[in-house]
């Protein structure tokens, strides 16, 4: 009887004794830590991140063109959307154009749309009514042949996107049984 | 007796010429039916001529133009601690793309070839690599061609360029 009475009392004491020593290393912790009428110092890491660009553009651009078509513009083309997935602007030039006119004798290139009776002359131009191909050739943006250029035919705000199509005309003795390739290279660069 | 004949001729003439009429409207029907009958040409095309509707020639360059397009992804201001050392080129393929991507990266200057990557699957990137070409330190100009070839066959697609300024340190 008398040891277990020894016992609860010295278990009584050890835990006394314990939660005094707890309670004084965290009064002392705070004190280190921030001492009263100063700051402490906090390290800040700073990372730049690299800028990257990220794009949908068309590698190649196919098309039509024929004189039966009504307008000025006689460039059958697809809707071309060009977007930017990254938050910074992108702009779009023409750099190159090659072009083929082997399938088209006595044919040679315009660069406006005052071509000659046996010239044809094909650009870009950006949609200005929704999901409707340009009739008229006032706005676009001609291809040089075989040279280098630097074109821009679109600008692309941060998450953006911009369409265009492709326009073009052709002189009257432009023989209509032949095909021809125009092959721009598209560059996209940060605005 | 002579009109008894006449009034017997007169009874049956009017018949026997409807009947020569009716013949001789079946028989022309009979030609004219025949002279209808066409042969039909063995080498028509069932369909609306190509190249009439516009509409549907759209839709078909619109087709070819889908396959064109080409996403990826480039840093355009890699950092190279050296000439010889990796830099953080960050080339992507998104997975959208459905084509394989091959990267040539030409100095604007001089159009040295500094860099060819091997071909990059749909849905990958190459974060950190190397040039080919060890540069001196300095800030270059140059121009990233990506290059599409097709998965199934690797037949090539097209390509477009992106600027970037490379930056070897020291």
């Amino acid at each position: 009887m008398k040891r277990t009475r020894l016992f609860s009392l010295f278990a009584a004491i050890l835990m006394a004794a314990l939660s005094t020593a707890g309670a004084a290393a965290v009064g002392s912790y705070q004190d280190k830590s921030i001492p009263i009428g100063s700051s402490s110092e906090v390290l800040m890491v700073g990372e730049i991140e690299p800028t990257v660009m990220s794009v949908t553009v068309p590698s190649y651009v196919p098309f039509h063109i024929s004189r039966s078509i009504a307008g000025e513009n006689k460039v059958v083309s697809p809707r071309i959307t060009m977007t930017s997935h990254s938050s910074v602007p992108v702009r779009v030039d023409v750099v190159y154009t090659k072009v083929d006119l082997g399938g088209l004798k006595g044919t040679t290139w315009g660069s406006s749309q005052n071509v000659g009776s046996n010239q044809v002359a094909i650009g870009f131009q950006a949609e200005t009514i929704a999901n409707q191909m340009p009739t008229s050739l006032e706005q676009t943006k001609w291809l040089l042949a075989n040279t280098d250029q630097s074109l821009n035919i679109a600008n692309l705000n941060p998450y953006g996107s911009s369409v265009l199509y492709v326009t073009g005309t052709l002189g009257a003795a432009v023989p209509e049984d032949s095909s021809f390739t125009v092959t721009p290279t598209f560059v996209v660069s940060k605005a | 007796m002579n009109a008894a004949v006449r009034s017997k001729w007169k009874k049956w003439i009017f018949p026997a010429c409807a009947l020569c009429l009716l013949a001789g409207v079946g028989i022309f029907l009979a030609l004219r039916d025949a002279g209808q009958t066409l042969e039909l040409a063995d080498n028509a095309t069932m369909g609306v001529l190509p190249g009439v509707d516009l509409a549907q020639r759209q839709a078909e360059l619109q087709q070819q133009l889908d396959e064109s397009m080409i996403s990826f992804s480039i840093n355009t201001s890699p950092v190279f601690e050296t000439g010889g050392a990796e830099g953080n080129l960050m080339l992507e393929n998104p997975a959208n793309n459905a084509k394989l991507l091959v990267v040539e990266i030409y100095m604007d200057e001089t159009q040295e070839l500094l860099y060819q990557s091997k071909a990059i699957p749909a849905g990958s990137y190459i974060e950190n690599t190397r040039l080919d070409k060890t540069l001196e330190p300095g800030s270059y100009a140059a121009t990233a061609y990506f290059k599409a070839y097709r998965e199934d066959d690797h037949s090539y697609i097209g390509q477009v360029g992106a600027n970037i300024t490379i930056s070897v340190l020291t």
